[in-house]
This record gives structure tokens, sequence and C-alpha cells, in this order.
């Protein structure tokens, strides 16, 4: 399974790279990052569930802090 | 109330404000930043609204670098707090606040000390050099009101901006009195951390504050605790904003500033700024000619004012004059020190201190001629009174 989820920090920058995103015509969603994931810390994600790679590149290259990806079926 | 106290917190607040703190009271109001659930989501959107917004207000390219504080106070002192330490030296204008004077006198224990650099009104040339000669080799931080909040003059923040930069010295602005109603981007200065009320000039309500970083150094966090994000690491975090927001943020008054703030973006800070300097021409121009009254600036100008108007009647108590203003005229104005006796000290009030009249953008040309008739009258009657 391909990844789909990108793991932030805080809410402030899930939802400032969800914004960016949405200019670039990717959409995505914020959801609770899965504890798992998290090495049990709170966060918050976006799920991508097209243009990951692309998506990926476009928070990075804005300066965006990305603490991980995943691969997730269920949320 | 014809109300002239917009200086400690503009009143009334937009519709549109009291809606927003009502909806977040009423129809969503969950923790932001803590929960997944609908409501939490809601709260965070809101914040990162408020948060978006003013970024675009004072030209910062990044959201996260908002960070929401109780006050302006609260702002500044993390900035002096988490910037200075031992050894370190400071500069402050003569007209700066007590939220930036106590602070640093409570620093001085800690081995920090701090130099005053005379602002010389309307002479922006000799307030940057007083300001370039109060630099040592240890001065780290210059912070500097952008206007006195007593006498409404503007200091030249650009420039002395640029010569912190051309030092290396850190430069924070405090902007509790012009933000909203004097233009600040932050995309083309040398400021590192502006500083703000929530419920003044952005007409949110009161209990909100913003601190905005455009600097890699960060202060040290005055606070530390939840932040809601990287809750297994027993260390506060480095990121912006939760590095500074440890703690249930005040989610109805930041819903509210950030309708204050969308007000004065569709208002557009020139258009606010052009009318209140009009009303304060208008103002000054009639207490100019009534009888016993002392004025301490020139007449308020684009270059060097904002709109605020301090007074005095001869041989009247400033807290005189305001008591008759409210008793009598239904006037609200703040008398008194204004929490900034290094500014009076430099226009020679500190014993009397001055009644402060300040617009914001509800006030009307009728109010100006009531407030100016009321202490005309009040004046004369004063006269009579020590005639006979």
């Amino acid at each position: 399974m391909e990844n789909n989820l990108i793991i932030f920090g805080s809410v402030t920058l899930a939802m400032k790279s969800r914004n960016l995103l949405l200019k670039n015509n990717i959409k995505s969603g914020l959801v609770r990052t899965p504890i798992h994931l998290n090495r049990k810390s709170c966060g918050y994600s976006l799920y991508v569930p097209g243009n990951f790679e692309r998506a990926l590149e476009i928070i990075r290259s804005n300066g965006i802090a990305v603490k991980g990806t995943a691969a997730v079926d269920t949320l | 109330m014809i109300y002239f106290d917009n200086g400690a917190t503009t009143f009334p607040k937009p519709l549109s404000v009291r809606k927003a703190i009502n909806e977040a009271m009423s129809d969503y109001g969950a923790n932001p930043g803590r929960s997944g659930h609908k409501m939490s989501v809601k709260s965070s959107e809101i914040m990162y609204s408020c948060r978006d917004n003013a970024a675009k207000l004072f030209g910062s390219e990044n959201p996260e670098n908002i960070i929401f504080t109780l006050n302006c106070t609260t702002a500044l002192n993390t900035v002096i707090k988490g910037i200075l330490k031992q050894g370190d030296h400071a500069v402050i204008s003569s007209l700066e606040h007590n939220a930036v004077v106590r602070p640093l006198e409570t620093l001085k224990k800690n081995k920090i000390e701090y130099s005053v650099a005379e602002c010389v009104p309307y002479d922006d040339e000799q307030t940057i050099e007083n300001f370039r000669k109060q630099f040592k080799s240890n001065t780290k931080l210059v912070i500097c009101t952008h206007a006195s909040n007593v006498f409404g003059i503007k200091l030249p923040i650009e420039r002395i901006g640029a010569l912190c930069r051309l030092n290396g010295i850190l430069f924070c602005v405090d902007a509790a009195q012009s933000a909203g109603t004097a233009d600040i981007n932050l995309s083309d200065s040398c400021i590192d951390f502006l500083c703000t009320a929530g419920h003044k000039g952005l007409y949110g309500p009161m209990g909100t504050g913003l601190l905005i970083i455009n600097s890699e150094t960060t202060p040290d966090s005055l606070i530390q605790g939840g932040t809601g994000s990287d809750s297994a690491n027993l260390n506060q975090p480095e990121i912006l904003p939760d590095k500074y927001e440890s703690g249930t943020p005040n989610l109805p008054g930041i819903a509210g500033l950030n309708a204050g703030i969308k007000f004065v973006l569709n208002k557009k800070t020139d258009r606010i700024y052009n009318s209140e300097l009009g009303l304060a021409r208008m103002l000054y121009k009639r207490l100019e000619k009534a009888e016993n009254v002392i004025l301490y600036t020139k007449m308020p100008e684009k270059s060097h004012s904002v709109p605020v108007i301090s007074f005095n009647i001869k041989n009247t108590e400033s807290e005189t004059v305001a008591k008759i203003l409210n008793d009598s005229y239904n006037i609200a104005v703040r008398a008194g020190l204004h929490c900034a006796p290094l500014a009076h000290k430099s226009f020679g009030t500190q014993d009397t201190g001055t009644v402060r009249a300040v617009v914001s953008t509800f006030t009307t040309k009728n109010d100006v001629v009531y407030f100016a008739n009321a202490v005309s009258r009040i004046s004369k009657n004063n006269k009579q009174k020590k005639t006979i």
C-alpha cells in the first residue's frame, strides 16, 4: 500500500499545509494522527488520497517541517 | 456614553466581533488542537483563520509565527525575558509603557541593564542618533513603542530597525497603540518581534494579544505546559506557535479577534488612519482655541502621529477634568499617568498627568464637537470659580 498520510508536529502546520495543497489543486483532509504512528504523542496529519509525492514536495519546498509519512487504510 | 477612551480599549466592538464570540460560546466552543471531533477541529480552524488574517494584516509570511497572548504586556514580557540573559544590555525609548520598563527593572537583579534613548518629537534624525549613542558591545535588544500611548508621537521604527540590523541587535516593536491604525508591514521591515494588543485598534475583545515573530532567533518560552502536540515529550516543543501557547487558549476571544482583524482588513488600515487622523486634527483645532487648555504636541500629522491627544486644563487636575466629563457630560476619557511615567517625564507632565482623548473608527464629527464644547465649558467654569 502506498503512503497517503503526512504527519505534522502541530495542528497549525497541518492546516497551513492543507491550505497550501488546496491552492495547488490537491485535496487533503485533516485527521488526528493514529497513535501507533506517532510514538505515543498527540498530533495531526493530512490524509492525501492522490498526488501524494507532489503534495509532499510542495509542503517541503515551502519550508514546512514534516514529522513523517505513512500508509493507512482506515482512519 | 460618548466614548473617547479608545486608547485603553476600543468601544464599541463591531457587530461581527460580538457575533463571532457568541458563536464560539454557543455553537462549537470545544478545546482546539486537542481532539479530532468536529467541534474541536472547528475551533482549531478559527484559530488558524485568525493567525492567517493577522499574517495578512502585518505582512508576515508564516501564520505559525503569529502567537496568541493574553495582551500586549504578555507578548512584551515573552520577548524581554525570553531574549535577555545575564550580562545583556537593552535600549528602550523615552516614551515606553510600563509593560516594557517594569520587566526590565525586574531583570536588573539578573544583571541585565537597560538604557533609555531620548525620543525627540518630530526630529527623526536626532531620535535615531540618540538610539545609536546608547548601543554598547553587549546590547542585545532594542524595544521601542511604535507610537506613544500618551502623546500619540510615532517613532521612526523602520529606521531604528535598520540601525539595529546593521549593529546585529534584535528589534522589538510595541504596537499596542498603532496596530490596526498605522500601517505595519513585516515583510519589508527590520522588526524581529512585533507585540500588540488585540482589543484596541484590532477591535477584538480584552484578554487577547499577539506576538509576531519575524526572526530566526526565538525567545525562550515564559510558561511551559500542555500544547496538544508531541505529548510524550517531557520537554516544551520548539515548534511555533506551540512553544508559546501552553494551556487552553482563549478561543472565544480569538474568534472575536479574528472578526476584528477581518473588520480592519475590510476597512483598510490607511482609510481607518486617515479618517481617525482627520477627527483628531478637528479635536486638536477646537481644543487649541479653547481658553486655558494646554496641549503638549503639535497638530497631529501623518508622518509623526497616531490619533491620540493629551491635554490639561490650567489649574485643574487631570482626574478632576475626567470626572466632570463623566459626571456632567457623559464622556469617557482616561486621565492620570497612563502607565507611562517615562513619557510623562519627557513632556514634563509627571506631576499632573494628562487627560487623554483617543478616537476610533466609530467616533463621529458630532462626538468631537460635543467633546470640545464640554472641555471649553469646563475650562470657562473653572476659570470663573478661580476668579470668585
